[in-house]
């Protein structure tokens, strides 16, 4: 008799959110679905017919998963834009301290003031967005679509559009440099799923360079952006981390 | 006569408050009870008693918790809270007010 087959079937197609709580769901059912077995069995029939009468009794585990899903479906919702909140706010966090920590040790080596740089904080902004975008909109797509690596492009390439709209409308002279660090952050995350070694640190540079042959230096007075380039890689990095940490954090969603 | 899926599906919760307003019971006890007090009429697929409880618990309705049964087996009793008890009333008003004009309608119609 595959009890377990059925309860294991619902529990897998029933999102239910939570550990706990899942294994209360497939405890209840198979607790039903013994009860239901042994009522089966005292009529008389053997194990092949009891099975049989039990499936057809409990129902289709598709039909049953459907429905404990649509019960769940708006707190699955709220988990999964709380969660989303938590792993853009610490992204974002991350890429303000590494471009910072970049940006104050080139400034200290080249013995220059950063006040210039806090003067322009609010472009700044514009990139530290569009890096968090990048790579938070890939890793988003490899949720949405894990089997499907071009589908998991949708997100990335539908949030690239639409940044270049909103910069080409509020920042028009400066837009370049966002959307090619958005274009980076989201190569970076692509490589990083290749199996080869520091192939994304190469792989951030790809868009830079191609931003820097459409529209020259993205930096006045730097002719190709090592410190953006710099700043990116590493921030790929710390994204990794990030992402391996929220994974880690929220397991039981990524069973 | 089997009844029509959807007119089950509406009902449902209704005869889970019914039932549950007179002891607490865990899910197979819920499905013996309605099969026994509709004579085996009241058929429907077992397992999609227990989205529509978790429905209900989530709403307020009912409390739950494991009890050792009658059989030294663990089951997930549920009970109503205070909000199930007036749910409980309301919906039964509402289902013998609708079946009235329900009627109604077929009596006019037959004559």
């Amino acid at each position: 008799m595959h009890l377990d087959g059925i309860v294991s079937r619902v529990i897998s197609l029933a999102k239910v959110p939570g550990n706990r709580r899942r294994a209360e769901v497939a405890e209840e059912l198979r607790a039903h679905l013994e009860d239901l077995a042994e009522e089966v069995r005292t009529q008389g029939y053997d194990e092949e017919a009891t099975a049989r009468i039990v499936r057809m009794r409990f129902g289709e585990p598709q039909e049953v998963a459907g429905a404990f899903a649509s019960v769940y479906a708006p707190e699955r919702l709220a988990k999964l834009i709380l969660q989303s909140a938590i792993l853009v706010s610490a992204s974002t966090v991350a890429v303000v301290v590494v471009i910072g920590t970049v940006q104050l040790i080139a400034a200290i080596c080249s013995a220059t003031s950063i006040v210039p740089i806090l003067r322009g904080i609010h472009q700044e902004a514009f990139g530290f967005g569009a890096i968090t975008a990048g790579y938070c909109s890939v890793y988003a797509g490899e949720r949405i679509f894990p089997a499907s690596g071009v589908k998991a492009l949708l997100p990335s390439v539908t949030l690239g559009l639409w940044l270049a709209a909103i910069f080409g409308w509020l920042i028009p002279q400066h837009a370049a440099l966002p959307l090619a660090a958005f274009a980076c952050a989201a190569f970076g995350r692509l490589l990083q799923r290749v199996e080869m070694p520091l192939l994304w640190f190469a792989g951030t540079a790809l868009p830079l360079l191609t931003a820097w042959a459409l529209v020259g230096p993205l930096i006045s007075g730097w002719q190709f952006p090592w410190l953006v380039w710099l700043g990116l890689t590493v921030s790929c990095k710390a994204l990794q981390q990030i992402v391996r940490l929220f994974e880690k954090v929220f397991v039981e969603d990524f069973a | 006569m089997p009844f029509d899926r959807e007119l089950l599906k509406g009902s449902i919760a209704l005869l889970i408050l019914k039932l549950l307003s007179e002891r607490d019971m865990y899910g197979y006890e819920i499905i013996q009870e309605s099969l026994r007090r509709s004579q085996d009429a009241f058929e429907f697929k077992e397992g999609t008693l227990y989205p529509a409880l978790h429905q209900l618990h989530k709403r307020g309705y009912l409390h739950s918790e494991w009890r050792t049964g009658k059989n030294g087996k663990q089951r997930k009793y549920y009970g109503l809270t205070p909000g199930g008890r007036k749910a409980a009333r309301r919906s039964e008003q509402e289902w013998l007010s609708f079946t009235k004009v329900v009627n109604a309608i077929l009596a006019k119609a037959k004559a």
